[in-house]
């Protein structure tokens, strides 16, 4: 206490605290205000339901997929358990084992080619089902006949049942003859429904189905012969497949087959849904932040036109912490409404979309209110609606409660607490997090949020150096004093860019986000479908052919080198083996190193040779001389070589049609898949595999240009003219027609269509993640409309103030029009640097591919983000342009 | 009651800085009423902010009800306005979401008192409105708004009442009502009253008047009751105090 002329200074209060209410007496408030309607939290709303709509219906549809899938396991893998063998079946004590296990079902799978009877062919998925099949879920044909009685012997011929796709492909009709092999069949119905045909993304040819009774007949089962054996087997209720599984190992602990359980149905159709979840989320997760940042400018709106109230309160007594607690409860009711707007809209897409879903991928979707989805997207809707609102409630605590009785004379010192920063630094590690979770992908994630952020700070950057240029520029043009260079409509939509208070950094922010998703989603699509087409070597073989024989293969070689057209075959012998002991450690103990896991994962091609490849390029080692006679040598591919650790002089196993054989490493092979060549992992040296039954690869390569007269594999001249497509076409047919008329044990696999296949996945995928992408655009495109729209008032005070000074309606227009030029053309600009850099660091290190600029996706997205915000800006002052100046001036 | 001592207030706008007030020392013993009159930009309304706890002075001391106002942090100076000062607006400042009740109950809410609602309604009653308590600002004419304002300053039972002219938006009938209204209350309440007003005849209802011009008091007459006072400027700092 000081004493002065007689007046007692108490020190400061101590007793009051100053917040007696609390968070209670916030919300008692928070509620009050609440009773002015939701009009000016519209835009609030539709962004962030928007974003958390499209995070909710990936994640419902994700979970209705693999719900699906869970679902539909045993249908998928068709049974409890699924042993699988390649080249062939299980040995009799096999069989014992699995009968006594309870019910097995046997199913073959392998590629044929079927042949309608006026001679058209198209390679097939074959698959032969014993009297067992399905032992889940139900086969449904076109026309409703039961499927054992569709394949059966009928009148000494044998049944066959087809997808949809090989009956257009060859013209058939209920009734026809389809030629598989040697064995002509009947087709007796069209598969709807096929329980077990685990919605493969990849797919070279449409199903057939056969008895498993006929295989033996049409000649296509010979030792060697890339067939699938799956044994499928339905235990009791009470039996643990686990402890099957576990009795097996212990029987047949040297046995080839793989055993897969439920969990493992369907797995690469998962590896999918997953992986295209990630990528949905993230653009969800893009439209969520882009949104985000037209919750900010609401909330900001909106507190601008309550500045009176809060200094009111203030006034009256009401700390800052408490406006900050008013106005923030406000803000989570309001985000609480908007997301469940929101989820509602997400947890209903995987109804709607379930069917048209489910029939592009052949999946089940087991659509159904999902609480885990729904609430992490809940939880990021939350998140960043606080997050974008913060900055608004700090300046809203800041505003001085003498604004009551002035205008500010000086500008308002808004300065965040550590406390601020603190909140908003959890806000953002909270998001990360629930990303990761949301997303799938930590790695990614992490990529995706350090990169949004440093997009925020460079658009933040972008609009303050945007603002600051076109002040000086108008600057500079006053200084000059007497004539401008510029015209005041150019000097006014410069200054309208610059002026303190414009909408710039939320207008850059917003188009320059949803431009920067979709240049990158755009890049990468075309990127990846360019990598497709650059991909095949422009000396591709037109054909595979798969299954020769050993007895076959002169024949085939003569029939195909002299038929017209074709320019060079390769051919090898080639079998199928599996790792099983790598230097000594068995395969199941290895980790293998990234590259590698695949090739422990299933049988990988084998051959042999006494002559190196004439392009093979070595890593490491050496090949071994023409007439070596020695131990076993082996060539690995440098991949795998690497990927297992492997080095010249260890060994490896690798079983063999039930053979193990055990050879030293020779070298390390660099091969060049991209090639399209015949080419394997392995490679022995000769007599590592003498006396194997083998069938042969083949490739063909036909000629692009009209040849000589004499054809054949040196004809073609050089310099001719180009064929066309038509005739290509035709030549291709005629030279798989040939060779299966003449081996109808051989498939011929077009290159083409293998390509096409991949071509359409790469599609599919694309076309949904640039649809999310267009929805980030438009999300972006609504706030930036709606930043337009929050500046009409002042708009209209512009107009009046530029009518009554003379300029005409076109003059005004033509301002705001260039004015929303520069910005579109700035976030643009900005759009197409951030969107290239992130774009390349997803191809180069996430899809490893090589990258490639595109100069018209770059100008495309410059006039269309430039065209957008011109439009946009120009609809926004066209209501203004009307304006009666009166009723504003008599207000002056 | 209010003790300002070489008050200055500096304040930077766009345009540079501007000395609103320059060196203000003045006192106002306990339920004085004292009115504060001078041209547009002459700083009354600075002076009132400041006695009120609303603005910083750039220099000087402020003493309200024997606090020094000038070690409060922000939120301690809210908590001595709710506690002790009562502000009348020109332009009513009600809170539009909020009933005239609730209105009134506000200043008791924030100070945690549990009576706020009985309090606010004894005082709506004080000032003839206690048929309106359920009706929000929108519904009620400038006069009522006004009144409600009253009932919210006194509610508090303030030891300094703050009025920045609180007729300026009313009729002559309408606003004859409200200061009659305001007077009787700060009889009944016996709070001090500092009111800036352009009407010297209600200036004239004050104890005493400080007519300000260009930052300083230029006069400070202690008034007859019923006599109207002329103007008188010094000019200095060394204004005639009264207490």
């Amino acid at each position: 206490m000081s004493v002065s002329e007689g007046t007692i200074v108490a020190t400061p209060s101590q007793g009051a605290a100053p917040d007696p209410g609390g968070w209670p007496l916030a919300l008692k408030f928070a509620r009050r205000e609440l009773r002015g309607g939701i009009k000016g939290f519209r835009l609030f709303l539709l962004c962030l339901a928007l974003g958390v709509a499209i995070i909710a219906a990936v994640g419902s549809v994700t979970a209705s997929a693999l719900g699906g899938l869970e679902r539909d396991a045993k249908a998928l893998l068709g049974g409890d358990l699924e042993f699988r063998l390649l080249y062939r079946p299980i040995d009799p004590a096999q069989q014992d084992f699995l009968d006594a296990a309870g019910t097995v079902s046997e199913v073959r799978d392998m590629r044929a080619m079927a042949r309608a009877s006026d001679g058209n062919r198209t390679l097939v998925e074959l698959k032969s089902v014993d009297t067992n099949y399905p032992l889940y879920g139900e086969a449904r044909l076109d026309p409703p006949t039961d499927l054992r009685g569709a394949l059966a012997q009928q009148n000494g011929r044998w049944g066959a049942v087809a997808e949809r796709a090989l009956v257009d492909r060859l013209g058939l009709a209920i009734g026809d003859p389809v030629t598989i092999g040697t064995l002509e069949y009947e087709l007796r119905g069209v598969i709807e429904r096929e329980p077990d045909r685990g919605a493969s993304v990849f797919i070279l040819g449409p199903r057939l189905m056969v008895a498993d009774a006929s295989l033996e007949e049409t000649g296509l089962v010979q030792e060697g012969s890339l067939i699938e054996y799956h044994y499928r087997l339905a235990l009791p209720p009470d039996v643990d497949p686990i402890g099957i599984v576990e009795a097996a190992k212990a029987e047949f602990s040297d046995a080839l087959w793989r055993v897969r359980g439920l969990d493992e149905a369907a797995p690469s159709i998962r590896r999918f849904i997953d992986r295209t979840a990630t990528y949905l989320t993230l653009v969800g997760l893009s439209t969520l932040l882009v949104g985000g940042v037209g919750v900010g400018n609401a909330v900001r709106a909106w507190l601008d036109g309550k500045i009176a109230t809060v200094a009111t309160l203030k006034c009256l007594g009401a700390s800052q912490t408490l406006i900050y607690r008013i106005y923030l409860l406000l803000v989570a009711i309001m985000a609480l409404v908007g997301i469940a707007i929101g989820i509602a809209i997400g947890a209903v897409v995987p109804f709607a979309i379930a069917a048209p879903l489910g029939e592009r991928y052949a999946l089940t979707l087991e659509p159904a209110i999902y609480a885990g989805p729904l609430l992490l997207a809940s939880g990021c809707g939350f998140l960043v609606a606080i997050a974008f609102s913060l900055w608004p409630l700090i300046r809203a605590r800041a505003v001085p409660p003498g604004t009551l009785f002035r205008d500010l004379v000086q500008r308002m010192e808004v300065k965040p607490t550590a406390f601020d920063m603190l909140l908003l630094g959890a806000i953002v590690a909270a998001l990360v997090l629930l990303a990761a979770i949301t997303a799938g992908d930590r790695m990614l994630t992490l990529w995706f949020a350090g990169g949004t952020i440093v997009a925020f700070y460079l658009f933040h950057l972008a609009a303050r150096g945007l603002k600051h240029l076109t002040r000086r520029m108008n600057e500079s043009s006053g200084q000059r004093g007497g004539e401008s260079r510029r015209g005041p409509i150019m000097r006014l939509a410069l200054a309208n860019i610059g002026r303190p208070g414009a909408p710039t950094t939320s207008a850059l922010l917003s188009l320059g986000l949803g431009l920067t998703v979709l240049v990158m989603v755009t890049l990468v699509q075309a990127n990846l479908e360019r990598e497709l087409v650059r991909s095949i070597p422009a000396e591709a073989p037109a054909f595979y052919f798969i299954d020769i024989q050993g007895t076959q293969i002169d024949e085939f070689q003569t029939l195909v080198s002299e038929f017209p057209g074709v320019k060079a075959i390769e051919q090898e012998p080639m079998l199928r083996g599996r790792i099983t002991v790598v230097d000594g450690v068995p395969a199941d103990q290895i980790e293998p190193g990234e590259g590698a896991a695949w090739a422990l994962r299933g049988d990988r091609g084998v051959t042999w040779t006494a002559t190196p490849p004439a392009d093979g390029e070595l890593l490491s080692g050496e090949w071994w001389p023409e007439d070596y006679a020695g131990p076993n040598l082996v060539s690995i591919e440098s991949g795998v070589g690497e990927g297992l650790g492997l080095e010249p002089g260890d060994t490896i196993t690798v079983n063999v049609l039930g053979r193990p054989i055990e050879a030293t490493i020779a070298n390390l092979r660099i091969v060049d898949w991209t090639r399209l060549d015949i080419n394997f992992v392995f490679v022995f040296s000769p007599g590592a595999l003498a006396g194997a039954p083998s069938m042969h690869i083949a490739t063909a390569q036909m000629e692009s240009t009209q040849g000589g007269a004499d054809g054949g594999v040196d004809g073609g001249v050089d310099g001719g003219d180009a064929l066309s497509a038509q005739e290509i076409e035709t030549r291709e047919i005629a030279l798989q027609r040939a060779v299966t008329d003449a081996f109808p044990n051989v498939s011929a696999i077009r290159v083409k269509d293998a390509i096409a296949a991949v071509a359409s996945i790469i599609e599919g995928l694309g076309s949904a993640i640039s649809l999310a992408a267009m929805v980030t655009l438009a999300s972006s495109l609504l706030v930036l409309a709606a930043a337009i729209a929050a500046q009409t008032h002042r708009r209209r005070y512009d107009a009046v103030v530029l009518k009554v000074l003379g300029a005409t309606r076109r003059d005004i227009a033509k301002s705001f029009t260039i004015e929303y030029g520069l910005l579109g053309i700035a976030a643009a600009i900005l759009a197409l640097i951030l969107g290239h850099a992130a774009a390349w660091g997803l191809v180069t290190y996430l899809l490893e591919t090589p990258w490639g600029f595109d100069p018209a996706i770059a100008l495309a997205i410059v006039v269309g983000g430039t065209l957008a915000a011109m439009v946009l800006g120009f609809l926004g002052t066209w209501r203004v342009l009307g304006t009666k100046a009166a009723p504003y001036l008599r207000n002056e | 009651m209010i003790e300002l001592t070489d008050i200055e207030l500096k304040l930077v706008g766009a345009a540079g800085p501007v000395n609103i007030l320059r060196g203000i020392s003045l006192a106002i013993g306990s339920g004085e009423t004292v009115s504060l009159i001078g041209p547009s930009g002459s700083g009354k309304t600075s002076l009132l902010m400041i006695a009120a706890g609303l603005e910083r002075p750039t220099k000087g001391r402020v003493s309200i009800a024997g606090t020094d106002l000038g070690p409060l942090s922000e939120d301690q100076l809210a908590a001595f306005r709710r506690a002790r000062i009562g502000i009348v607006f020109q332009s009513f400042h009600l809170i539009p979401t909020m009933t005239a009740l609730e209105n009134v109950a506000v200043p008791l809410e924030f100070a945690g008192r549990r009576d706020a609602f009985e309090r606010a309604r004894i005082e709506l009653d004080a000032v003839g409105l206690g048929h309106r308590i359920g009706h929000y600002p929108a519904q009620m004419s400038g006069g009522e708004q006004q009144r409600v304002a009253l009932a919210r300053a006194f509610a508090i039972s303030p030891s300094l009442l703050l009025a920045d002219e609180p007729t300026g938006n009313l009729d002559i009938e309408t606003g004859q009502q409200v200061i009659d209204l305001l007077f009787q209350r700060q009889k009944e309440h016996g709070s001090t009253l500092l009111l800036i007003t352009h009407e010297r005849a209600l200036a004239s209802r004050c104890s005493r008047q400080l007519a300000m011009r260009d930052g300083r008091i230029a006069s400070d007459a202690e008034i007859a009751q019923g006599v109207t006072p002329t103007a008188s400027v010094t000019g200095s700092r060394d204004a005639r105090v009264g207490l």
